[in-house]
């Protein structure tokens, strides 16, 4: 009995108001989550089915091959498997081209590709992509990978027809394809695989964002802390009645906590990079920088400026989350107050931290869009991409709607700060006040 | 004489209709320790809040040594210091560090700051334990070390809510013979307690509050005579309890 007794009471202890809130919260985060990705995964399936093909080669060969494509009717509901559309591609220029024909990507079979496999030679396929963004479900190919399936089939068909197969003819039939593969950024073309640059890519830059997400946890943290811990204690009411300004106090308080995430910032980039060398650099090396030269022809390479341009944004969003902190800092009434207080942030940078990684924002319906735009730390977990893919137009306005949201974050904080409010405004968590109870719940004896 | 602390209808309204002080006035002579005693609640955290300048007033004025707390809130506060009621200090420091910290906040000159630090580690007798983190400090320690900065600048109006609490018999015995002197010596104190005896034992003169309201007003003999009892508890009681049925 006494031990029951000890147990309801530290589980009273454990299950509090703001756990429960928080409990809620993230379920309603990863439901959230879960919504905004099921549509980047419907697009991915519904692309699935569509194979868009240009034919250069002309002959019987390609034009079964076309045709099998379109009838295969795998379910045999009477409907084929596969939407495939034949485009033109006139000229070498395969950036200009996606864009003439507002693809993201397409399967050319080149001119003699029925003659390289009438001659028992490995027959040449081209496949070119467009790369618009470096998270994992933006670059789906699976009706592309069904093309060149069905091109290597075809081939290989074509091989068995044949009598008195050599060993050469053999190890052909087993890779009867070579795939040429183009990946298009902006108006700059290279041939390499998109998938492979997609995979160096994010090993490259996945630790902006976790820096980032770590940098706006730790100064908010920090902010909430010093601000709730100084009211707490009763050391605000003594230093804001000494001969000091309160805007001096304000100011202190976030240019230390401020350098305190840069130096933070400086220590964990630091750090991943060298972790990421150690990752990434035998395979770079491996490839004899032929990875890097692809990088910069298609500009995916970051210079001094566009790392200027990312520090500035990270700054912007340190200052963000250090303005929103001093807001929620000064509404804690105590420790555990100030605890929860935190959650609402980490769920604002979760979300589009967690988003980013797989989904391509841009490609998310309007409504979601606009709403993942609107949390600001999303820009600052795109900025990396943007720069890199020159979207620049979305991080100029990314960084325009920070520099607002800061000025009325920093207002609403001065105001608070120099006012009574500091001391009055509470976000009690902790007790369910009647309503006579709430009109005296403001900071006094 | 012109007094250090005059309060003219000093008012807070924290919600419409609500008045946590209700024009509340008083003054305070110099070298005269003023006690405001009343049950929890009654307004006198919030009055002395609005004197120390850190709550805007709804309506009325206080002047301290002639600077108003409504227009010149920074010359009042060159002029006073404030000890909350369970005020803690910055834990990661010193106790001279918090001292050195503190006195800097109230003059830029390093001399007088050090003649501060000096001035308050006589006060608070803590010894070498100012070399340990305050951190380490008993709740005790940790009170005579903040008394010891509220007076160390010696300001003219010293505003100490519950100056005592958490003190020995002994600790708070040096105390208040400590605020005896430093009032004898010109320094004025306005304080808030909620030990009559202390308050008895202490004051000049006590004002009583509740609901807001500043309800009597005099020396702790002036009181007991007009109430006919014979300690200030008696009085204290009697006072409330009327202010309660009217």
């Amino acid at each position: 009995m006494k031990f029951l007794n000890l147990l309801r009471k530290e589980l009273k202890e454990l299950f509090t108001l703001q756990m429960l809130i928080s409990l809620a919260l993230t379920v309603l985060l990863f439901v959230g989550l879960g919504t905004m990705m099921s549509d980047a995964v419907d697009d991915a399936v519904e692309a699935s089915g569509t194979i868009t093909i240009c034919d250069q080669d002309q002959t019987d060969l390609t034009e079964a091959i076309i045709d099998l494509m379109k009838t295969t009717d795998t379910n045999g509901n009477g409907t084929p498997d596969y939407e495939v559309k034949t485009v033109d591609i006139t000229s070498a220029d395969y950036a200009a081209e996606l864009k003439r024909l507002d693809l993201s990507e397409v399967v050319i079979i080149p001119k003699g590709f029925s003659a390289q496999v009438e001659a028992n030679q490995k027959a040449d396929v081209e496949y070119v992509s467009a790369l618009t963004s470096s998270s994992q479900m933006s670059n789906l190919s699976i009706g592309s990978d069904t093309a060149i399936a069905f091109l290597s089939s075809a081939v290989k068909s074509a091989l068995y027809e044949q009598k008195n197969m050599t060993m050469e003819e053999i190890t052909l039939l087993e890779a009867p394809l070579n795939t040429i593969e183009t990946t298009v950024v902006g108006d700059n073309s290279a041939e390499a695989s998109s998938s492979s640059l997609i995979s160096i890519i994010s090993m490259q830059s996945m630790f902006v964002p976790l820096v980032v997400f770590i940098l706006v946890i730790y100064s908010s943290q920090m902010i909430i802390s010093a601000i709730s811990t100084e009211k707490i204690n009763k050391t605000l009411e003594t230093l804001l009645s000494a001969p000091v300004s309160r805007l001096a106090v304000l100011s202190s308080k976030m240019l230390a906590a401020a350098i305190a995430s840069a130096v933070n910032a400086v220590v964990y980039m630091i750090g991943f990079n060298k972790m990421m060398d150690g990752m990434t650099g035998d395979l770079l090396a491996s490839s004899n920088g032929a990875y890097d030269s692809v990088m910069s022809q298609l500009g995916l390479n970051l210079s001094f400026g566009d790392y200027a341009l990312l520090g500035m944004q990270m700054f912007l969003t340190i200052l963000i989350s250090l303005s929103v902190s001093l807001i929620l800092g000064a509404l804690a009434k105590d420790t555990k107050a100030a605890q929860t207080m935190l959650m609402p942030i980490m769920i604002l940078a979760m979300l589009p931290y967690m988003l980013t990684m797989f989904v391509d924002i841009k490609t998310m319906t309007p409504v979601l869009k606009y709403l993942v735009y609107a949390i600001p730390f999303t820009h600052t977990f795109i900025a990396s991409e943007n720069i890199m893919f020159d979207n620049m137009s979305l991080y100029w306005g990314g960084f325009a709607y920070q520099v607002v949201l800061l000025i009325i974050c920093m207002t609403v904080a001065v105001r608070i700060f120099t006012s009574d409010k500091i001391f009055t405004l509470t976000l009690d968590f902790s007790k369910k006040h009647s309503a006579k109870k709430k009109a005296f719940a403001f900071g006094k004896k | 004489m012109e007094p250090v602390l005059r309060v003219s209808g000093l008012s807070k309204q924290y919600k419409k209709g609500i008045y946590a002080a209700d024009n509340v006035s008083f003054e305070i002579q110099k070298g005269e320790i003023f006690a405001l005693i009343g049950p929890n609640g009654a307004g006198k955290t919030t009055t002395i809040r609005m004197i120390s300048t850190l709550l805007q007033p709804t309506e009325g004025d206080a002047a301290v040594d002639g600077f108003t707390i409504t227009k010149e809130p920074d010359k009042v506060r060159q002029n006073i210091t404030y000890l909350p009621d369970e005020a803690g200090a910055y834990k990661t420091m010193t106790g001279r560090g918090y001292l050195q910290f503190m006195a800097s906040m109230y003059t830029d000159s390093k001399e007088q700051a050090a003649e501060y630090v000096r001035r308050a580690e006589d006060i608070c007798g803590l010894g070498e334990r100012l070399k340990d983190k305050i951190d380490s400090y008993s709740r005790g320690m940790s009170r005579k070390l903040l008394l010891a900065r509220a007076v160390m600048s010696h300001p003219s109006l010293a505003i100490l809510d519950e100056p005592t609490s958490g003190l020995d018999i002994i600790n708070a015995l040096e105390i208040r013979r400590m605020i005896k002197d430093l009032a004898a010596r010109g320094m004025s104190f306005l304080l808030s307690s909620h030990n009559m005896l202390e308050i008895e034992f202490v004051s000049n003169r006590v004002g009583i509050i509740a609901k807001g309201k500043l309800l009597v007003c005099g020396t702790p003999q002036e009181l007991k005579e007009q109430y006919g009892v014979n300690n200030l508890e008696e009085v204290f009681e009697k006072v409330v309890n009327a202010s309660e049925v009217s």
